[in-house]
């Protein structure tokens, strides 16, 4: 007999708020490298921003599907370099594949469980996009996935501006991801930055934990 | 066509139960529950178990106005005060209310408390808590106490289980210090430096949990509310409208500062002008009565002067 | 035998739905020699703003613009079909397809996806051979009609009986002549601002698409060509 036709009802091992912004000479994007397990901490030194060609992706949701879709991006990337004629997918239009990909999953009611962020360059200028498990995508200077969508998105929107320097795109990632870990339970204090300049050029950090964090208790404990 | 919005035509919504009572356990039609109850008039509990079995989204409930909020509070530790913050949308379901309603209530002279949920929940709670602690302050002769309104708010609301959906910041300033409270539907508190509740809590609380610290001062206090209030404001679609503010001091009058900051004012205004008798009349007409008699002028009751003046003699006022 | 008074309630079979509501309004208004087409930009999700800067707007032809609410992955597709559409039209019968013919082709598409549609509520505007504004309004499957104004989306429920009042001009004994295109796109600011004020899911910026004989021009700044047109941000 048969095996029955499966889909992803839920995500399984999955990752959280995926963040990034526009700066000056590129984009810059952030998250942390733990992969739940449901509420367990099961994977907790996993790298979810990776480098594709013309481009740096990064997703929270289901890891696996995020691994697939990574293939998928890589294959259309080689397949272009195998023709050996200089031709190179730009990064919104391996944007605009992805989401058609993503697209035509959830129009076969079996998604990929992701909102996978997508940063590089276009024409001269910062690029940087956000599709979800149903196909919807924007580009969009300031980017968050996730519990980011609730809390770093505000601050993000209050704080950036076109000409910030990296260190000053550094910074605010930097905050907007205390802030997570101070208040999204499925999060560790473990996080990577990655960018990418207006030249393509690529630079994904190695993990670190995050600096300033404070733990104070507050002042007044009362009862009740 | 089924109108330009035709949904039903594809997704039929669930069939609602046809009973117009809605959550009404003990309607004078029990018929109208269970064919089972119809031929007694007792009280029956079969309709109570399976309402209570029905599916949460299947529950037929009056559409209640919701504040869909952003309502925050935190201790100037600095300066042993509290400042509250508020925005002003009312929401019922995707539709504003009210664009300019007031969500930080009164509870004493040196209590406030916002409130996000159910906006008659939220108004009636903080009345009714409101009244009871001028009771205490009658019998006692003493100022009110932030934690008394605090135990007075979770009894209250505990014995509901969450049915009376009050979401609320309370904040006050009493002989023992400022003191913010976060109160839940189901009754629990918590007692922090800083809160946040409502749909905009997230947007709120992201302001704050990088922006707070133990020693700014009450301007920064200030500054720093009321940049929650706008993240909220700005980022959620539940909150919207105007920032109000209120600070409570040691020893003063609280400062109420509604409408201090109006980010959304109105755009592309338009005069519209409309001729007079623009109207179409179908039919006029007017029907003569026969005046009333004309009732002995009332006496007018004399005033209460020595009650009213004994109350104002009331200290703690 | 004891049973049990009120069986239990089996437990609802896991379900995702391939939809979801994003929201905005659009507006469309017929003149007499134009024709406009609106929509707010704002891209909803839930109770948050994924992005305040997203066009429901699509020129089809040099005389015909479709505004579209509803859910914006469907949307895309949506559109990048009519284009190919109006494209192939072209190749085929070497002509450019009117605004009449589109909206039927239009309805057809609707139609052919009537067991799994798009979640579109769309709008169309054009001019027809005569050079009169007409306008075209539709439900998700296609069933459509030719009006003097339409408006779909979050906030059509606002801006209907106000579309009654000052373009049918219903219920009143003097009727003002109908409103020039200068007049009709400051009322299109007025009304959708009206509707931001009070719908949660309409906002942040106006486009504006206005067709005449000349072509279509689509007003996305205010007269000084910096500024956008301003919705309400919150």
């Amino acid at each position: 007999m048969d095996a029955p036709i499966t889909r992803t009802l839920e995500p399984i091992n999955t990752g959280t708020s995926v963040v990034g912004i526009t700066y000056k000479d590129g984009v810059l994007i952030a998250s942390d490298t733990l992969v739940s397990y449901g509420s367990l901490s099961r994977f907790r030194s996993i790298q979810r921003l990776v480098s594709i060609g013309p481009c740096l992706i990064g997703a929270s949701g289901d890891y696996s599907d995020f691994q697939h879709i990574t293939d998928l991006l890589t294959q259309k990337v080689d397949e272009a370099s195998f023709h050996q004629d200089g031709f190179q997918y730009t990064a919104p239009e391996l944007f605009e594949y992805l989401c058609r990909v993503m697209y035509e999953r959830r129009s076969k009611v079996n998604p990929y469980w992701n909102r996978v962020v997508m940063a590089g360059s276009k024409q001269g200028k910062p690029f940087l996009g956000c599709v979800d498990l149903y196909g919807t995508h924007y580009a969009s200077p300031t980017v968050a996935t996730g519990y980011g969508e609730q809390l770093a998105q505000p601050i993000l929107r209050k704080e950036w501006h076109p000409d910030m320097s990296l260190e000053e795109a550094h910074a605010l990632l930097e905050k907007c991801m205390r802030v997570l870990l101070y208040r999204d339970c499925y999060t560790i204090n473990k996080v990577q930055f990655a960018r990418i300049g207006l030249d393509g050029q690529t630079t994904i950090e190695p993990p670190a934990p995050l600096t300033g964090t404070r733990w104070e208790a507050p002042l007044t404990i009362t009862l009740p | 066509m089924v109108g330009a919005n035709g949904e039903s035509r594809y997704a039929p919504a669930p069939p609602k139960p046809s009973d117009p009572d809605g959550f009404c356990f003990h309607s004078p039609h029990p018929e109208v529950f269970s064919g089972q109850a119809r031929h007694h008039h007792r009280h029956s509990h079969q309709n109570m178990a399976s309402l209570k079995l029905q599916p949460a989204d299947q529950k037929v409930l009056p559409k209640a106005k919701k504040t869909g909020t952003t309502i925050c509070g935190l201790i100037c530790h600095r300066e042993g005060c509290v400042v509250l913050g508020a925005d002003t949308r009312a929401t019922s379901e995707a539709i504003i209310a009210d664009k300019n309603c007031s969500k930080i209530h009164y509870l004493a002279p040196n209590i406030y408390c916002c409130g996000a949920g159910t906006a008659a929940d939220t108004e009636h709670v903080t009345q009714l808590i409101s009244s009871n602690l001028k009771l205490l302050r009658l019998n006692s002769g003493r100022q009110s106490r932030v934690d008394v309104a605090c135990v007075l708010l979770k009894r209250h609301l505990f014995p509901y289980q969450g049915y009376v959906s009050a979401a609320l910041v309370l904040g006050g300033v009493d002989f023992t210090g400022p003191h913010i409270y976060q109160v839940w539907p189901h009754g629990s508190t918590d007692s922090l430096d800083y809160v946040t509740m409502g749909s905009g809590s997230m947007a709120a609380m992201s302001m704050f949990e990088s922006r707070y610290s133990h020693d700014l001062t009450l301007d920064q206090c200030k500054d720093l509310v009321h940049d929650a209030v706008l993240a909220g404001i700005f980022n959620d679609e539940g909150s919207g409208s105007n920032v109000d503010i209120t600070i409570i001091e040691r020893n003063k009058p609280a400062q109420i500062l509604r409408n201090m900051d109006t980010p959304n004012t109105r755009l592309h205004p338009m005069r519209f002008q409309m001729p007079l008798k623009n109207t179409v009349v179908l039919r006029e007409f007017i029907e003569l009565h026969e005046a009333a008699p004309v009732a002995p002028a009332a006496v007018p009751a004399p005033a209460k002067k020595a009650e009213d003046e004994e109350r104002a003699a009331m200290p703690l006022e | 035998m004891l049973t049990p008074a009120v069986a239990p309630i089996e437990a609802k079979k896991k379900e995702w739905s391939p939809y979801t509501d994003n929201g905005g309004t659009t507006l469309a208004i017929a003149g007499p020699d134009y024709a406009i087409v609106a929509a707010d930009t704002r891209l909803s999700n839930g109770y948050s703003i994924s992005c305040r800067d997203v066009t429901k707007l699509a020129q089809l032809t040099q005389h015909c613009v479709i505004g579209t609410a509803g859910m914006q992955a469907d949307r895309a597709v949506f559109h990048k079909l009519l284009r190919t559409r109006v494209d192939y039209f072209k190749y085929k019968y070497g002509k450019t397809i009117t605004p009449t013919a589109l909206a039927q082709m239009i309805a057809n598409i609707l139609y052919g996806h009537r067991f799994f549609p798009y979640y579109c509520f769309n709008v169309v505007g054009g001019l027809d051979a005569q050079g009169h504004g007409v306008v075209f309004s539709y439900d998700a499957v296609g069933s459509y009609q030719a009006l003097p104004y339409a408006t779909t989306g979050s906030g059509a429920q606002l801006l209907e009986p106000l579309l009654d009042s000052h373009i049918a001009q219903r219920n009143r004994t003097q009727k003002n002549p109908p409103m020039s295109k200068d007049e009709a796109i400051a009322f299109v600011k007025n009304a959708m601002a009206s509707v931001s004020e009070r719908d949660i899911h309409t906002g942040d910026f106006l486009e504006i698409a206005v067709i005449t004989r000349e072509g279509t021009q689509i007003i996305t700044r205010e007269a000084d060509g910096v500024e956008r047109i301003k919705l309400g941000f919150d």
